[in-house]
C-alpha cells in the first residue's frame, strides 16, 4: 500500500505553544547569561521554522543561517531546516538552493528527496511566483548597480 | 458520502533507539516495502513520519509512524515527537550489544514523556546478520518481559517478519486495545 504523505511531512507540523515556549525561554536565558549554545539556538530556530507563522519562520531561518555560517558541524541539519523554512515561506528558489546543497552531499537522503518533490510541486502550483520575484529583485538590483556605476563614472 | 466509516481514526506510533539500528529502514520496509543499502541511507535529520491506512476490527485507521533521529543532538527536541503517541517501538540491532544495553536509557525517556500507560514494543532488527549476532533471542525476550513490552526480532533487509512486527502490535489481544487508551501527553519537557 503506498503511503499517503511524502516523507518531509514533518515540516508541516507545528509545535504546541508550551513546547515552543520552552525552547524560546532556554534560548533567551542563555543570551542573558552571555553564552548561547549552538544546541539551544538550533532548537529554537527549528521550533520557529516548524511554526505556522511567517514571522516566526523568517526568524527561525535567520537563526539557522547564523549557525550554518558559524558552526560547520551543524551544517547538515541546518541546511535541511533552512530549506524547509524557505519552502514554508514560499521562497522556493532559496528552498531549492539549500535543499540542493544537501542533496549534493547526500544524493540518497530521503528527507531531502521528498522535500525536493514538495518544492517542485509548489513551484508548479504557484506558477513560478517565488522564482519570478527573485528574478525581479535581481533585475532591479542590476538597474540600481548600473545606475550607480554610470553615476560614478561621471 | 458514508457516515462515520469515512473518517478514519488516528493512530500514532513512535520509533526510537540508538543511531544506525535501522529505524528508518524498518519504516521504509513497512510502508513502501523497500530497502536501501548502507550507501543509500542517510542519518535522519530531526524527525519525520509516514502515514499508512490500516484496518483493525473492520475499522479504518490512519496510522502515522514517526521516525526519530537516534543522534544525541536531537534528543533535546524529543518531547514534541512523543505528543499524542499511542505506542512506542524501541529498536535495537541484534549485532550490537551496545544498542541493546542502551534500551534502558530509552525506557527512561518514555517514562519522562509518557508515563506508564503507553504500549511498548521492543524490536531486535538485523537478524540477517546472524553471524555477528551479539544479543540472543532469549536475552531480548527476557528483557522485554521484564519491561512489560512486546517483543519481536526481524530484518528490514530480508523482510523477515517486518509487516508482522507492526501488525502483531495492534492485533495483540492485550496491548492492541490499550493502544487507543493511553495517548502520550508529551508535554512534561525537562529543561
Amino acid at each position: 500500500m503506498p503511503t499517503e504523505l511524502p516523507y518531509a511531512a514533518e515540516a508541516e507540523t507545528s509545535l504546541g505553544y508550551e513546547e515552543l515556549h520552552v525552547l524560546k525561554t532556554q534560548y533567551y536565558k542563555e543570551i542573558e547569561q552571555g553564552h548561547v549554545t549552538t544546541q539551544s539556538k538550533f532548537n529554537y530556530g527549528w521550533g520557529l521554522v516548524k511554526s505556522g507563522s511567517a514571522e516566526y519562520q523568517t526568524e527561525g531561518v535567520k537563526l539557522l543561517q547564523e549557525i550554518y555560517s558559524a558552526s560547520p558541524a551543524h551544517r547538515r541539519e541546518c541546511t535541511y531546516y533552512i530549506a524547509v523554512g524557505y519552502y514554508k515561506l514560499k521562497n522556493y528558489a532559496y528552498a531549492k538552493r539549500f535543499n540542493d546543497l544537501l542533496l549534493s552531499v547526500e544524493p540518497e537522503n530521503m528527507q531531502a528527496q521528498s522535500l525536493r518533490t514538495l518544492i517542485d510541486q509548489a513551484v508548479q502550483r504557484d506558477g513560478y511566483i517565488g522564482m519570478g520575484l527573485i528574478a525581479g529583485a535581481a533585475a532591479v538590483t542590476g538597474l540600481i548597480v548600473a545606475g550607480l556605476v554610470k553615476r560614478s563614472r561621471r | 458520502m458514508s457516515s462515520i466509516n469515512a473518517t478514519s481514526l488516528n493512530l500514532k506510533l513512535l520509533l526510537i533507539g540508538n543511531s544506525s539500528v535501522g529505524k528508518s529502514s524498518l519504516l521504509l520496509r513497512f510502508t513502501d516495502d523497500e530497502f536501501l543499502s548502507d550507501e543509500e541511507t542517510a542519518a535522519t535529520i530531526g524527525v519525520d513520519f509516514k502515514v499508512k491506512s490500516i484496518e483493525l476490527d473492520g475499522k479504518k485507521y490512519k496510522l502515522s509512524v514517526w521516525d526519530t533521529a537516534g543522534q544525541e543532538r536531537f534528543r533535546t527536541l524529543t518531547s514534541s515527537y512523543y505528543r499524542g503517541a499511542q505506542g512506542v517501538v524501541l529498536v535495537y540491532d541484534v549485532s550490537s550489544w551496545q544498542t541493546f544495553d542502551e534500551l534502558l536509557k530509552w525506557f527512561k525517556e518514555i517514562d519522562t514523556y509518557c508515563g506508564e500507560g503507553v504500549v511498548k514494543m521492543i524490536v531486535g532488527n538485523k537478524v540477517d546478520k546472524e553471524f555477528s549476532r551479539q544479543v540472543t533471542t532469549d536475552e531480548g525476550r527476557a528483557f522485554a518481559q521484564r519491561m512489560g513490552a512486546l517483543f519481536v526480532e526481524c530484518s528490514a533487509k530480508t523482510k523477515l517478519r517486518v509487516p508482522e512486527a507492526f501488525e502483531e502490535y495492534w492485533q495483540h489481544p492485550h496491548y492492541g486495545p490499550r493502544l487507543l487508551l493511553h495517548p502520550c501527553a508529551g508535554l512534561s519537557l525537562s529543561n
